[in-house]
């Protein structure tokens, strides 16, 4: 028999253990949906191409309406505007002249995932962005759909407005950091996905 | 005892500095991490695959492959299912292209020599200026007395390599370690063909096989296999084909066969006329066979009836245990069969053209083709075509013996000053008695040029070495040889870039440029690079209209041409079987003899079997891990060297699993792991090539000499008649226990011994314990 103090113990131990590793993992991971990502090698403002510029989401995150991931941008792509444009300020520029020197070297940019779902699950973007920007009421569309938190959408949204459904307003972040208080877990998924009445298999998330 | 609530805090706590402690073992730093690659070409597309028709160079048959590219990576090589030689299946060698590509011991860029010869000391320079200038500068002032070594490449490169040479006034040559020159020149006697035949065994009934290991490594082993799944398994035949093979040693194909026949090494020629001699005696051969003008009347028929079963055996060996009873019954039986029983093929090749002899050997036994009908028949011999362009090789040759024994003594004196090599490695692929590496290092004033991707033996004495792409970055074309009966011409397209970190470059690429910095003829080399060549030949093809590819522009043919690794022209057939010229088979009888063999003889010998390696071939794949790991086939060996001995052969021996054994030749001596294998026949060892890299790559060189070894160094320079290329298989050896033991790597062996099997008839099928065979 084992003693019963080290049974408790044992007991203990695992329960302290589990509840930590949870408690790291809610709160301490941004890609599991909160707390904030790191630095980025390179300060990108989303402001400045978004808000001023009025670049879509979809020119730079080109497979966005393709397929499963959103993909960021090749550096080459960057370099289609910044072979000319160098920034007005001495921050911007400082910033700017990063990206060429990565063109210049030949190396990619390792930028610091901000979104992320598990590996076992599989999200994709394209047969979001179709359902949140096909036309309300048109043959084999529902009448009525709902955002990630149950707000009723009335109207067919754009590509912009429907990535920031779970992304939030990126084009007003000076620095890219998960939507505020947003969770983006199974039971968001789920939620979103009754309330406008799409299949919940779990085949159909989980890989 | 009672749990306290100091013990429960205590406890809590450290189950919860377990899981900070933890945390440390989680996700990796840059795990999560999301990559901007650098360029944005068209079809790249985040987590989106694409896939891409190529060819395999790591088999000599050039097999049509399907390239898994991720984000610019190469991923994953399959069989590509449109090609027609292959049909979607591949070798385990095509696999291991992606480990070329990203093998960290690559040559990153041109390099010089850095100290003494060999010293394998180099520095990096940049292919320009420094690079092609001294390429173009050397060429300059020695093409004249220089020699451009490549492999015998088909198809555009081989015509590339040929019209260079001429170009620039340099000596092109070809080689391989171990090459079908005998097979090649039987063929060209046998049927007056330049161009090998394919087999159609899938609709074959009998196949008897002569030294060619079909199965594993003889000319194109993967369209073979499928055609023997047919041959055995396929679903519309009536019967099951049967397959005999005669060999001296236990190959795959002997193991896969219905009745392997072991016979003496080099007599398998006398073995293929006795059989000759029963369809004639019978009256067997096929309609059309004027046996009188195949052999001069009676005389000849005289000369023929020398090979009658009864006389034979001594000398081929087939005792009433290997016949399962009157053995010169079953070679009249087996003679029947072949010629009744048909559709049948006879193969012949391999270790039956690497002895002295070997050139009868295999034609004695091609020649059974034409006897019983099969040549040009469904389910027989497959006649091929030209190549689908004039001026193209559809076939190449390696240099003879005789040829590389020359070049050894031309650099040795100082006759050749520039030797350019290109993805071949002599002084590892030559017998050591020619010494190539001495005749190297002690010429006085030779500049030796290595384009190859990878150090090797011969590379590392390069005094500059300027990388090539390995093939799946680069462009290139193939003629199969054999083709499938029909013309087919395959492309190979870069399917990946270098990393950012190397700097090879097109070989091909590089000598048109050479050629052109030396205001070489322009009507010879009128291309700018090697991708407008072969673009040109494909607008040629789409211009004749005909073939697997019907397009409205040359654009739309080039792109459908790639998007299917090739064309290919099922109506354009190799030419009609018009019968064999008169008097070949008196011709052949009168050539018959036996092997001879050099140095060793007598008591305590026994034949050497080199064998080619299932994966690393020759040795020139050494460096890639994946081939070195694959086990062997029949005895499950990975990485090493071993040596197949009889258990009685062991037991005289004192010589356990595992032994190292020394394989001593009047050449020199190899050490080798010792392999118990009863099928082995008991006069008979076999040792595989490939092992005993010494410079390049820790995957090629790091074992020691006990348990890697050249089995090339110790072979006798004998020569076949006729070709005067290598009689790899004409070596005898003395073996003895060098007192050391190292475990074998295979994964045979270790597993329990299990009987299963509900009923008598399947308790046949065992597994074999450790220390129960």
């Amino acid at each position: 028999m084992i003693p019963l103090m080290v049974a408790g113990g044992i007991f203990t131990v695992i329960i302290g253990f589990v509840l930590v590793v949870l408690f790291i993992s809610w709160f301490s991971n941004p890609p599991f949906g909160l707390g904030n990502a790191s630095a980025q090698p390179v300060a990108f403002p989303h402001t400045v191409h978004v808000e001023q510029n009025n670049i879509q989401c979809e020119f730079c995150h080109r497979n966005v309406t393709k397929g499963d991931a959103a993909t960021v941008p090749a550096v080459e792509q960057c370099l289609f505007c910044h072979k000319d444009i160098s920034g007005r300020d001495s921050d911007a520029q400082t910033e700017i002249a990063k990206v060429q020197q990565y063109f210049a070297d030949e190396q990619p940019i390792d930028w610091e995932r901000v979104h992320r779902v598990p590996d076992h699950v599989r999200f994709v973007h394209e047969a979001h962005i179709r359902f949140f920007t096909s036309d309300m009421g048109a043959e084999g569309v529902a009448g009525k759909r709902y955002g990630i938190n149950g707000e009723e959408i009335t109207r067919a949204y754009g590509i912009t407005e429907t990535c920031s459904i779970c992304h939030g307003d990126v084009g007003s972040m000076e620095e890219v950091q998960p939507k505020d208080g947003q969770s983006l877990k199974m039971g968001t998924c789920l939620d979103c996905h009754r309330v406008n009445n799409v299949p919940t298999d779990c085949t159909i998330c989980h890989k | 005892m009672k749990l306290s609530r100091r013990h429960f805090l205590a406890w809590a706590g450290l189950g919860a500095l377990g899981a900070v402690a933890c945390e440390g073992f989680g996700i990796r730093e840059g795990e999560l991490n999301i990559q901007s690659p650098v360029s944005l070409p068209e079809d790249l597309v985040r987590g989106k695959d694409n896939w891409y028709a190529s060819l395999c160079r790591n088999c000599p048959s050039c097999e049509g492959i399907l390239v898994r590219v991720m984000e610019g990576r190469a991923k994953k090589v399959q069989g590509n299912p449109l090609y027609p030689t292959n049909q979607g299946r591949s070798h385990a060698r095509c696999e291991a292209g992606v480990q070329a590509i990203y093998h960290p011991d690559r040559v990153p860029g041109a390099m010089r020599r850095g100290g003494n010869r060999g010293s394998g000391q180099f520095d990096p320079i940049g292919w320009e200026p420094e690079g092609m200038e001294t390429l173009v500068r050397q060429l300059t002032d020695r093409a004249s007395r220089g020699v451009l070594l490549t492999k015998p490449n088909r198809g555009h490169l081989g015509m590339l390599t040929s019209r260079f040479a001429s170009a620039v006034g340099i000596e092109h040559m070809n080689y391989e370690a171990v090459d079908n020159n005998v097979y090649r020149s039987a063929v060209k006697n046998v049927y007056g063909q330049d161009v090998l035949p394919d087999f159609d065994i899938e609709n074959a009934n009998i196949v008897l096989s002569f030294g060619a290991d079909f199965l594993s490594t003889w000319i194109s082993p993967t369209r073979w296999n499928r055609g023997y799944g047919e041959f055995r398994q396929g679903e519309e035949r009536r019967e099951r084909g049967s397959l005999y093979h005669v060999d001296s040693r236990f190959s795959m194909t002997a193991a896969n066969a219905d009745k392997w026949i072991p016979v003496q090494p080099g007599w398998e020629g006398y073995l293929a006329l006795s059989i000759a001699h029963v369809i004639v005696q019978e009256n067997l051969q096929a309609p059309g066979i004027d046996v009188d003008a195949q052999l001069g009347g009676d005389a000849g028929r005289l000369l023929l009836a020398n090979f009658r079963p009864e006389n034979i055996l001594h000398q081929v060996g087939i005792t009433p245990e290997i016949a399962g009873g009157d053995p010169a019954e079953f070679i009249r039986k087996l003679a029947r069969d072949f010629a009744t029983h048909g559709p049948s093929i006879a193969i012949a090749g391999g270790s039956a053209g690497a002895h002295s002899n070997g050139l009868f050997n295999v034609e004695a036994a091609t020649f059974l083709n034409w006897l019983v009908g099969s040549v040009g028949a469904k389910g027989g011999v497959r006649l091929n075509p030209a190549a689908p362009w004039d001026g193209v090789p559809a076939s190449a040759q390696g240099a003879s013996l005789d040829d590389m024994a020359d070049l050894t003594d031309r650099i040795r004196s100082g006759d050749v000053r520039l030797l350019m090599l290109h993805n071949v490695d002599p002084v590892h692929g030559l017998p050591a008695s020619i010494d190539l590496q001495d005749a190297i290092v002690s010429a006085q004033d030779l500049y030796v040029i290595s384009f190859s991707p990878f150090i090797d033996d011969t590379s590392a004495l390069a005094d500059l070495i300027l990388p090539d792409r390995v093939y799946l970055e680069d462009w290139g074309d193939d003629i199969p040889d054999p083709a499938p009966g029909y013309q087919v011409a395959g492309f190979q397209q870069p399917v990946v870039n270098p990393l950012w970190d190397l700097d090879p470059r097109s070989f091909p690429d590089v000598l048109l440029t050479a050629a052109d910095e030396l205001g070489s003829d322009e009507q010879l080399l009128p291309w700018s690079n090697y991708e407008a060549m072969l673009r040109e030949s494909a607008n040629a093809l789409f211009s004749e209209n005909r073939g697997s590819i019907q397009a409205a522009t040359e654009g739309e043919f080039w792109t459908a041409l790639l998007r299917r690794g090739g064309w290919w022209d099922e109506s354009s057939t190799g030419p009609n079987a018009s019968g064999p010229r008169a008097g070949l088979l008196r011709s052949i009888v009168d050539s018959a003899s036996g092997p001879t063999f050099a140095g060793y003889g007598g008591e305590g010998t026994l034949y050497l079997a080199p064998f080619s390696h299932n994966t690393l071939q020759d040795g020139d794949l050494a460096h890639l891990p994946w081939l070195q790991a694959a086990p062997d086939p029949l005895t499950t060996v990975t990485w090493q060297t071993w040596i197949e001995l009889n258990d009685i052969t062991a037991n005289k021996y004192g010589l356990r699993e595992g032994d190292i054994v020394r394989v001593e030749s009047s050449q020199g001596s190899i050490r080798a792991v010792a392999y118990l294998n009863p099928a082995t026949p008991p006069e008979v060892v076999g040792v595989p090539f490939g092992g005993g890299r010494r410079h390049g790559s820790p995957w090629a060189t790091d074992r020691p000499s006990t348990e890697s070894s050249n089995v090339l160094d110790i072979l006798e320079p004998t020569r076949v008649a006729g070709p005067q290329t290598l009689a790899w298989a004409g070596t005898r050896v003395r073996i003895s226990h060098t007192g050391e033991s190292v475990n074998v790597s295979k994964l045979e062996g270790d597993y329990r011994a299990v009987e299963v099997g509900l009923s008598s008839a399947e308790e046949i099928i065992k597994t074999i314990a450790p220390g129960n065979y």
